[in-house]
């Protein structure tokens, strides 16, 4: 919202005060300032020129050289325009001066005049267009001032625009602030200054006005109150310049003297207005009323048809809709030229039912705004007094004399006792009671004394958000000033432990930041099509911003893709990432919220060349096995000793896929991305990528391992190989060997496998490194010997293994 | 005998000489040194030399393996210590060889750091869920519906039972959550992502994380509030933070407040990041609303609360010097490996 400070000093005298100060105290009164722009500086170096003698340059057709009078001298400048001529008022940049806008350069970007030669002769100076100064459309020409303008002013007061314009964020509980009247009066509290008595003139004449029309309100649970006046005669036109350039400055376009001067009113108290074509409400009668079934359709000022619903409010003439209430006028009760007879409306409407209304048409308006934030419903007639007042004075036309004045009852102030020590004891002040009643009544909240410790607050109607003490309270520290409360921190321990530990996802990260992950963090929306690539009870949201964002990932896997393929178009091809994150889908489960079940994955991708890159080694890409070798590895960070990997022919999105399972729990999938997701995301390498559900790993995790002795007994290692058909997965191999080994094994590794020269065809070489170990002794040859025979005869059983050869170190 | 140990000391020495790799002392040692070998081969063959000759032979044999064994030490030692002398030609200058260097993520780091500064003075942590229904998102935070309170925030709605569950506009469900299932005193940080139908832009993007702390006890005041935030904000920025506090507005907290901490960049003089106010806007807070208290059945006679809440990538966004926050979602390497 635009707040003048020229306005707002005919509410409450500013003299003396910054708009620096007004802008501070503003914003620490809770009414925040976001920018304010002082005019005057906008026109520096520009003042009112009368041209005294107009002559062809010499040296070009299309030039004149002017001889300008600026008050204190006479400039001699160059004018190109066509209808520059002796004897006019005009606009007139002197050197220095930065002209807002370039007409010849594309963009329009300001420039500052210089002393400039045209063709051979010195300007100095420059008259300016309309389109130059900011000020309107026309650069074809000057742009000429009344006769009367003083030579010499200045062309910011000139123009009226000797002001400052403030632009205030409001938060939605403060809707009294809407208006000028409404910054004035926390102004007026701020800096200690009155408000300024407002006198309304006025003359009433002829018959009253309830034999010009009538007020019929159906419906008072969404109209508290309607009041109107009516005026006749009148001249509707242009509005005289302190009107179009009050309206305007605040950023409103200017209509007609009728129209601007309801908005006028709006803007100035908050009660937002509306005039009717008296001739064109049937009847001259006005009924407020919920709409009837057949009318369906409703063509609003800005020529727009709307659909209409049957709970909202209506304003209606004996035979048709003329206004949606607290919304927008028709077309077909309109200010237009041949208007002569008005009615004003000043209204107050229920702020649930506008917002609805509002909502439902998808049209907002000032008047709503207000409406749906709630207005005094005290301001109805005063707001129709100083809106008469303007009309009579700009557009003539004699007021009916009364007001009409329909209202479900009398609006008086809300009650509310404060007690001091709640005061206090919330903000954690030690204000006396006085105190607190002098900051109250500095913003028009009277206060009693009930009680040495109780006040009694008569809160005014306009403030409809204080409806508690403790919303008193907020007040009292408002004024107060919260820089004036001093700060208290003695911190109570608390050393319970009922809430999530995070210390472990912590270390998760720091571990594979550790393991030269870079963690990442994706978006949670996705596309339908690929949130539902792992999933298909995807939940969908009912208003996206695109359909790009539609749907919730179901899995880690579209961001982490989305991610490798931006690396991928800059260059950066190799990495390895990590996500913590969490994926949402529609469930069954009734523990949850609704039906829709979140968990929190981990995730792990590895693209490009292996670690390490080397100038001395072959290069590898990463491979399943890197893969699982990560997937491991985190494991046994967890220190968790046994998990299996179980292939599986795959879902779409993988080619070599794995599940993984701990104590028969499965955890989640690791894989090689398939090409025809990767093509998705147009990713032209190889993606490896595993998701683990998260939870499941944290509470799988082994946390309070105890310590146990250092073996005494060295253990001893040996080689082994054997020769098994191809097919032979080594994880069962392993396996064997691991229980043939019983309570000796130690620990087991695969160090080569080989199929070609040397071995049958349809076989392969698998070799183990195996170390064995016992608490009692230390091992002997026999002791080896005896586990070399028993694993033979095992897997020549299990697999028809063949022991190929074996190395004791 | 006496000549096929000569033969042999001969044999023996040539090829000592000829040693150049481990490999060569291993045959050696296996053709002469060895169980097996000639040398082994020859103290077989002892058993059949007459009795008196055997005293002569045992000690020209013994002489020939003792002299073997030493020979083939040295030259073991030699061959070891020329290979370690090799690594004189290796051009060191040859950069290592180059492994992944892992990093966690801006906002990751962030949020961590406010949470230990948090955990530090006894605060727990608590988390809920981000698909949250109307009740929890806004009703029980005096939210009330049809009210413009809600137009503060733009909220995604899921499609699923017509509006009734929406992805979550701030974490401040977690705090009726966390009420719902605990009896005053608490003292709680909630992290989490949070969504807001808003177009993306360098300023804005469809989510964002929030950091959100309640304390609810006998006696909390708004002082305690001011003093909380300025222990933190020293913590988090520097020890010379200055901060302001705003009166402002949310349904959840009355009195409310802004917190505004002095422009580091700039020192307060006005620049680009603090749009020439010399402040930054880093929180909002206030005194929890007895209606809020209301709907988790706390009496408002006996307990008071403060309430604040932060945005992630904001004070990311500040701390580093980022000019857009879509950065934080995009995962350039370039720009995760900076941090």
């Amino acid at each position: 919202m635009k707040i003048s400070r020229k306005w707002l000093q005919q509410l409450v005298d500013l003299t003396d005060i910054s708009d620096e100060d007004i802008a501070y105290r503003l914003t620490m009164l809770g009414i925040e300032v976001e920018s304010y722009e002082n005019l005057s500086g906008k026109y520096d170096g520009f003042v009112v020129g009368a041209v005294l003698e107009v002559e062809k340059h010499p040296n070009a057709d299309k030039l004149s050289l002017c001889k300008v009078d600026i008050g204190r001298e006479v400039k001699s400048i160059i004018c190109g325009a066509p209808n520059v001529a002796a004897g006019q008022k005009v606009p007139v940049g002197l050197v220095g001066a930065i002209v807002p806008h370039n007409q010849h350069d594309p963009e329009g970007k300001p420039f500052e005049l210089t002393r400039a030669k045209i063709r051979g002769i010195e300007s100095e100076g420059m008259i300016c267009s309309e389109s130059e100064l900011g000020l309107g459309e026309d650069k074809s020409r000057i742009m000429v001032f009344e006769a009367d303008a003083a030579t010499g002013t200045p062309l910011a007061p000139y123009l009226g625009l000797d002001d400052t314009v403030f632009d205030i964020s409001l938060t939605p509980n403060r809707p009294d602030c809407l208006s000028h009247a409404g910054i004035a009066r926390e102004l007026s509290a701020a800096f200690s200054r009155k408000l300024a008595p407002r006198r309304i003139r006025f003359r009433e004449e002829g018959a009253p006005v309830g034999e010009s029309a009538k007020v019929e309100v159906s419906a008072p649970d969404l109209c508290p109150r309607y009041s109107a006046r009516v005026i006749r005669g009148i001249k509707v036109g242009p509005s005289p310049k302190w009107l179009k350039e009050s309206v305007e400055r605040i950023g409103m376009r200017s209509i007609n003297n009728v129209v601007d001067a309801t908005n006028y009113v709006m803007m100035e108290l908050g009660q937002p207005l509306h005039a009717f074509d008296l001739k064109l409400v049937a009847g001259h009668k006005v009924i407020v009323r919920r709409p009837q079934s057949e009318e369906t359709k409703f063509t609003t000022l800005d020529g727009k048809e709307r659909n209409i619903s049957p709970d909202m409010l209506m304003i209606c003439d004996k035979e048709k809709i003329v206004a949606i209430a607290g919304v927008m006028g028709g077309m077909n009760s309109e200010i237009n030229d041949e208007t002569t007879d008005v009615l004003i409306e000043s209204a107050n409407f229920s702020a649930s039912s506008v917002r609805k209304t509002s909502k439902e048409l998808g049209l907002s308006t000032e008047a709503s705004y207000r409406f749906e934030r709630g207005v005094d419903p005290n301001l109805t007639v005063h707001a129709l007094d100083r809106v008469a007042e303007i009309i009579c004075d700009t557009a003539g036309g004699t007021l009916a004399p009364g007001i009409i004045d329909v209202a479900v009852g009398k609006f008086l102030p809300r009650r509310i006792e404060l007690h001091v020590d709640h005061v206090n004891r919330l903000l954690g002040t030690r204000l006396a009671s006085g105190e607190i009643k002098r900051v109250l009544e500095s913003i028009e909240i009277p206060c009693g004394k009930k009680s040495e410790t109780v006040l009694t607050c008569a809160v005014p109607t306009f403030r409809g958000d204080i409806e508690r003490d403790v919303d008193l309270i907020e007040e009292v520290g408002r004024v107060y000033g919260y820089e004036n409360i001093a700060d208290s921190f003695q911190t109570k321990l608390s050393f319970d432990t009922r809430f999530q530990e995070e210390g472990a996802i912590y270390d998760l990260r720091e571990f594979l930041a550790g393991a030269g992950f870079n963690e990442i963090v994706t978006n949670s929306l996705q596309p339908a099509d690929l949130a539902g690539l792992h999933e298909s009870a995807y939940v969908t949201l009912a208003n996206p911003i695109s359909e790009d964002m539609a749907a919730m990932r179901t899995s880690l896997l579209p961001g982490a893709l989305q991610s490798v393929g931006l690396n991928l178009s800059h260059g950066l091809k190799d990495m390895k990432l990590f996500e913590i994150g969490r994926v949402y889908r529609v469930t069954d489960d009734q523990q949850t919220v609704g039906t829709f079940l979140e968990s929190d994955r981990i995730s792990i991708v590895l693209s490009g060349t292996a670690d390490p890159m080397s100038y001395d080694r072959k290069e590898a890409k990463f491979d399943i096995f890197d893969l699982k070798a990560e997937v491991e590895r985190l494991l046994r960070y967890l220190n968790l000793d046994s998990w299996d990997f179980i292939s599986y022919d795959t879902a779409k999105e993988y080619e070599q896929s794995l599940k993984l399972f701990v104590n028969g729990m499965e955890l989640g999938l690791a894989g090689r991305v398939s090409e025809m997701t990767l093509k998705k995301f147009s990713v032209e390498q190889d993606v490896f990528f595993a998701e683990l559900d998260l939870s499941k790993l944290l509470a799988l995790r082994r946390r309070t391992r105890r310590f146990k002795g250092l073996p005494k007994f060295p253990f001893a290692s040996f080689d082994l190989s054997f020769i098994v058909e191809d097919k032979t997965p080594v994880a069962k191999l392993i396996d064997s060997l691991r229980s043939a080994a019983g309570e000796m094994f130690r620990d087991i590794s695969v160090f080569d496998i080989y199929s070609g020269e040397g071995i049958p065809a349809g076989k392969k070489s698998a070799a183990f490194s195996v170390a064995l170990g016992s608490e009692e002794r230390t091992l002997n040859d026999n002791d080896i010997a005896g586990f070399i025979e028993k694993a033979e005869k095992k897997l020549s059983e299990e697999f028809s293994a063949e022991l190929r050869k074996q190395k004791i170190v | 005998m006496l000549d096929e140990i000569q033969k042999l000391k001969e044999e023996a020495t040539a090829s000592l000489t000829g040693l150049r790799t481990q490999e060569d002392t291993e045959n050696f040692r296996l053709q002469f040194l060895s169980r097996k070998g000639s040398v082994a081969q020859l103290f077989e063959k002892l058993r059949d030399v007459p009795k008196e000759d055997k005293p002569a032979i045992g000690k020209s044999l013994n002489e020939l393996r003792t002299f073997l064994e030493s020979e083939f030490e040295s030259a073991q030692k030699k061959i070891a210590g020329e290979k370690r002398a090799d690594t004189g030609s290796i051009d060191l200058s040859i950069p290592g060889r180059k492994r992944y260097i892992g990093r966690r993520h801006p906002l990751t780091k962030t949020a961590e750091e406010i949470k230990r500064i948090f955990t530090c003075i006894g605060f727990g942590i608590a988390d809920g869920p981000e698909i949250e229904d109307d009740y929890h998102n806004f009703e029980a935070l005096n939210f009330p519906p049809d009210h413009p309170a809600r137009d503060m925030q733009d909220t995604f709605f899921v499609k699923a039972d017509a509006g009734k569950y929406v992805l979550r506009t701030h974490t401040s469900g977690v705090q009726i959550r966390v009420m719902e299932n605990n009896k005053p005193p608490v003292r709680v940080i909630m992290p989490g992502r949070v969504y807001r139908n808003e177009a993306i832009s360098a300023r804005s993007y469809c989510l964002f994380h929030q950091v959100e702390g309640l304390y609810v006890d006998k006696n909390v005041s708004l002082a305690e509030l001011k003093g909380t935030v300025a222990y933190f904000a020293k913590e988090f920025f520097n020890a010379e933070a200055k901060l302001r506090f705003r009166p402002s507005f949310f349904p959840f907290t009355e009195p409310s407040a802004e917190v505004d901490v002095n422009c580091f960049l700039c020192g307060g003089k006005g620049c680009r990041i603090c749009k020439y106010s010399g402040w930054l806007e880093i929180m909002g807070c206030g005194m929890v609303d007895p209606n809020v208290f209301k709907y988790v059945r706390y009496d408002p006679n006996e307990v008071s609360g403060y309430a604040f809440g932060m945005g992630i990538e904001r004070l990311a966004l500040l701390r580093y010097g980022i000019d857009d926050i879509r950065l934080f979602f995009e995962n350039d390497l370039r720009f995760l490996n900076q941090f």
